[in-house]
């Protein structure tokens, strides 16, 4: 995927590749302490959300960032035979291993390449569950209203339905809001 | 599947205990009035007998071994046993109060601050005559409840360590009642120990939460890992150490030379003078520092191995228990079996002492008392045949724990009738597992092992000793799956029988084969590895389209990894071809793989939350390189193996679904009732529901189709035994499945259960959701 599509005013290209999550988070924060104390603090903390845009195929999605565990950027992948499609293994991230989910063909949207260099992978966590998936680009981590979140459309095809929990503008293009619980269901690959 | 929550149901359980208390209270002080009422007696037993039933199913055992005691008293009321004399009534209303206390403080983080050993004696006494050997008080657990004062000094009076949760509150230890000293003061009855708490005490142990103790093994197994990466680290040093060496003389030699070559031209010479012997100097130094850091990181490498291997090995201890604490229990049990089975046997137990981690412990109860289950049904002769044999007439099963190196081997052996080649082979034939050729072909040994096919089992019903309806065959997995140990039996015809358990010491560490498919490295448990070969390709022979090769005379099916694990093959380097032959439930199988690359230890790991579970792979290990290995699962293999074989695997099931399934739920008690609705209807069925056996036997005869029902036994109008006896009496609904689910636990309530044509008996006791839905999709199927 040599082409990148460029989608208005998503500024992916302003993420150093590499750059640690929490330093863009503490940049984020930073910025958005100031503008916070520039607009008098008009918006409370509360109705903002902070998420993380990627990029699958030639689509960006968002995700809430209270769901990101960490990103990396380089790991060494095994192979696990007898599992999904989607599952292209599992990595030892310091110690603990994880499984790594191909979102694109876990969606049937596609498919990330994963013969050429290693694509940054999103560890998403929840109380249960944690797995890493493969992102074909990392965008950058933006606020929005609480409330400028709608329902998914309604025209969405039905087999990706159940992993989008909405859907929301940012910088004038429409972004779909991942559901990260229907991804961390777990896996019984038998028979 | 979403675990259910206890808790959420003890709410409606103080609803209904409520109700049934205040009857019970009502009932007792009209019985002082009226000793000889019939009725009222029967309506208290029912009352006291739903009470631990419910208590029992919302996991509140204090009170459910309250009301059994209070239920044994009213049973020998009834019988004519004792009659009621109003001295009773003291006794009573203070069971009443108990649990009256504990009902009302259940879930909460409250110390129960009654004397409930003290009090189970008396009623223990009350009821005495009935049974002597009438289960002792639990001494341990009313110890650590009562004295709130001193609360952690609970464990310095048990210098022996214990199995700190037991199976049944293991899933609410967050809101553990233990957990917090927070007295609360009560009336209800009991003399309170308090002079205990007074008195100073030396801490000589400490109670620890095994997630605790768990998290810290996990860290020690990182250490290791990072102690073995330490000394390949070292490894590869050594190696460019002597690469320095050559480069030093091959140095050495250009030295030589080019110092010939200065005789001859002066002046080229001495524009390279100087580097030369800078290039001399720092080189030499390089390989003296090279050689000074390479001793002393070696050094430190093997003296922190010595380090962490004794860090490994107490952490690993910490978590070690005797196997008492579960043979403990054996003797109960065992003399229950033989009164079941009217059979005349000793238990002699030994090696109690030797010690077991304790997620080993835990697992293995169950088919400990599965085999001693078999040995007593089917091993053991009647007193009577005994004795015609010649043989003592009571019998005798021995259970022996003992460690081999790194296992522990656990040998339960009988001097009953030994296993029958010929009718397990019989058996086998019938149920479709073999064909008679096959049988014929069979060696004894081989056949004897048929009892550990899947599903092969010979009872006709699904009784709770047998746990979930398992046969030999579940053992057998559950032995060598989750404790990566093996099962194998010994038997001689008229001399007994002997099963053997080889376990590992801890689950953390195990010895594997490492092979190679594909590009791939794999890990196969050592435990069920027979051998490893690498044989000529023309000794691979075919027989009827199946690859196999012959080994000591016997003929082993070949297979191939490749195909198997979906991995492709790459081909072995040689001309031989790398076989590793495993042995499981008394088969043997040849696995072709890519390369036979050694055997080490591994420590084990899970494939993380998300992938819960995978056909053919157990988990992985990281190498030292960091390199992660999946760890095959020898079960699943073998099972794809012999089917990918074209070997029978079992009788044919049912494939066809259709929709979900459909369950009818007998059961007066409203606590009970919700509690299996819920987890019916979260395993994905279709749930009815009937307050009794008539209620349930209409809805069935005016036509409600169901796959299965779950009854409880005592309701009103019509007992659940009154119910199944109608269902399996009735053409048009004999075939549905019957489960009991009761508090009964007397064996002549048993068999009448067995009597009435229950398909499986599941006692509350023991009641947990995973084993009231396997039996249930065990028996749909």
């Amino acid at each position: 995927m040599t082409d990148q599509p460029v989608v208005p005013g998503m500024p992916g290209a302003e993420v150093v590749p590499g750059k640690d999550l929490g330093i863009i988070a503490a940049d984020v924060l930073r910025s958005r302490a100031e503008s916070l104390a520039a607009e008098a603090e008009i918006h409370e903390l509360d109705d903002q959300m902070g998420i993380l845009l990627f990029r699958l195929g030639d689509e960006w999605y968002a995700i809430k960032v209270e769901d990101v565990r960490e990103i990396d950027q380089e790991y060494a992948r095994t192979p696990i035979p007898c599992v999904p499609d989607f599952i292209l293994g599992v990595v030892n991230i310091r110690g603990e291993i994880l499984s790594v989910t191909d979102l694109a063909r876990m969606m049937r949207i596609g498919s990330v390449d994963v013969t050429g260099d290693i694509l940054p992978a999103i560890v998403v966590h929840n109380d249960d569950c944690v797995t890493a998936f493969v992102v074909d680009e990392i965008g950058d981590i933006v606020d929005v209203p609480v409330d400028s979140i709608e329902p998914p459309l309604s025209t969405i095809d039905k087999l990706q339905a159940e992993f989008i929990a909405g859907s929301l503008y940012v910088n004038g293009s429409l972004v779909g809001l991942m559901n990260v619980s229907r991804i961390l269901e777990p896996i019984v690959a038998v028979g | 599947m979403v675990e259910f929550d206890r808790s959420a149901f003890i709410g409606k359980f103080q609803e209904e205990a409520t109700d049934l208390l205040q009857r019970l209270n009502e009932g007792v002080i009209t019985l002082e009035g009226d000793p000889g009422n019939a009725s009222l007696i029967d309506q208290m037993l029912r009352d006291a007998h739903t009470l631990k039933g419910s208590s029992r199913m919302v996991g509140l055992i204090e009170i459910s071994d309250v009301a059994h005691r209070l239920e044994d008293v009213m049973v020998k009321v009834r019988d004519g046993g004792m009659s009621y004399v109003p001295s009773m009534s003291d006794s009573f209303f203070e069971a009443l109060d108990a649990i009256v206390y504990l009902t009302d403080t259940a879930g909460k983080d409250v110390e129960c601050e009654i004397d409930l050993e003290a009090l189970q004696v008396k009623l223990t006494v009350l009821a005495e005559g009935e049974d002597a050997e009438a289960p002792a008080p639990k001494p341990k657990k009313a110890a650590a409840k009562k004295k709130p004062a001193k609360k952690k000094a609970a464990a310095k009076k048990k210098p022996e360590p214990e199995v700190v949760d037991d199976v049944d509150d293991d899933e609410d230890e967050g809101d553990d009642s233990e957990e917090e000293a927070a007295p609360a003061a009560t009336k209800a009855g009991g003399s309170m120990k308090q002079e205990d708490s007074l008195r100073p005490k030396v801490q000589h142990t400490i109670r620890i939460r095994t997630a605790q103790v768990d998290v810290l093994l996990n860290l020690v197994s990182e250490v290791v890992i990072s102690q073995i990466k330490a000394g390949q680290r070292s490894l590869e040093l050594r190696t460019s150490q002597s690469e320095l060496s050559e480069i030093w003389q091959a140095w050495v030699r250009l030295k030589s030379t080019l110092n010939a070559l200065s005789t001859e031209d002066e002046g080229l010479f001495a524009g390279i003078a100087d580097d030369m012997s800078m290039l001399d100097t720092l080189l030499s130094e390089r390989r003296r520092s090279l050689a000074t850091f390479l001793k002393d990181y070696t050094d430190d490498v093997s003296r922190t191995s010595i380090v962490v291997n004794d860090l490994q090995e107490h952490a690993m201890r910490l978590r070690m228990l005797p196997v008492s604490t579960v043979f403990n229990t054996f003797p109960r049990a065992m003399r229950d079996l033989a009164r079941s089975f009217k059979k005349d046997v000793d238990l002699i137990m030994e090696g109690g002492e030797t010690e077991l981690d304790k997620k080993v412990l835990e697992e293995i109860n169950d088919p400990l008392i599965h085999i001693m289950r078999n040995a007593v049904d089917h091993g053991i002769e009647t007193a009577e045949v005994r004795k015609q044999l010649g043989k003592p007439e009571t019998g005798t099963i021995r259970m022996e724990a003992r460690q081999e190196g790194d296992h522990i081997v656990i040998q339960i052996s009988d001097d009953g009738a030994g296993i029958d080649p010929d009718k397990v082979r019989a058996a086998a034939i019938r149920k479709g597992y073999i064909s008679e050729s096959e049988a014929a072909a069979m060696s004894d040994r081989e056949a004897i092992y048929l009892i550990f096919e899947r599903g092969f089992s010979t009872s006709a019903i699904i009784t709770e000793i047998s746990g979930r309806g398992v046969g030999m065959d579940v053992v057998r997995e559950f032995i060598v799956e989750k404790l990566k140990g093996s099962l194998d039996v010994e038997s001689e015809m008229g001399k007994g029988s002997s099963f053997k358990l080889t376990i590992p010491l801890t689950l953390a560490i195990i010895r594997a084969l490492m092979l190679r498919v594909g590009d791939q490295t794999f890990a196969l448990p050592t435990a069920s590895v027979e051998e490893t070969l690498r044989i000529d390709p023309t000794e691979i022979l075919k027989v009827e389209g199946r690859e196999v090769i012959r080994r000591q005379r016997r003929t082993v099916p070949l297979v191939r990894f490749s195909d198997i694990l979906g991995v492709p093959a790459q081909g072995p380097e040689g001309v031989k071809v790398p076989i590793a032959t495993v042995g499981f439930s008394g088969h043997r199988m040849g696995f072709i793989c890519d390369a036979l690359i050694g055997e080490q230890q591994i420590v084990i790991k899970t494939l993380g939350s998300h992938l819960q579970k995978v056909e053919n792979v157990a988990g992985v290990t990281i190498l030292g390189a960091g390199e992660v290995v999946p760890i095959l699962n020898v079960p699943d293999l073998m099972h794809n193996a012999r089917t990918r074989a074209g070997q029978r695997t079992g009788p044919v099931e049912k494939g066809v679904d259709s929709g979900p399934s459909h369950i009818l739920i007998c059961e007066d008690s409203f606590t009970t009732r919700e509690l299996e609705r819920s987890i019916f209807e979260a395993a994905g069925y279709h749930v009815d529901i009937a307050m009794d056996g008539a209620m349930g036997l209409t809805k069935l005869k005016e036509g409600l189709h169901v796959d299965a029902v779950v009854t409880d036994v005592q309701m009103p109008n019509m007992t659940g035994f009154e119910l199944t006896r109608a269902i399996k009496t009735d053409p048009a609904l004999q075939d549905i499945p019957v489960v009991i689910v009761t508090s009964l636990e007397r064996d002549e309530e048993k068999a009448e259960g067995i009597d009435a044509g229950a398909d499986a008996y599941i006692t509350k006791s023991v009641f947990n959701q995973d084993t009231l839905l396997d039996t249930v999709e065990r028996l749909i199927r």
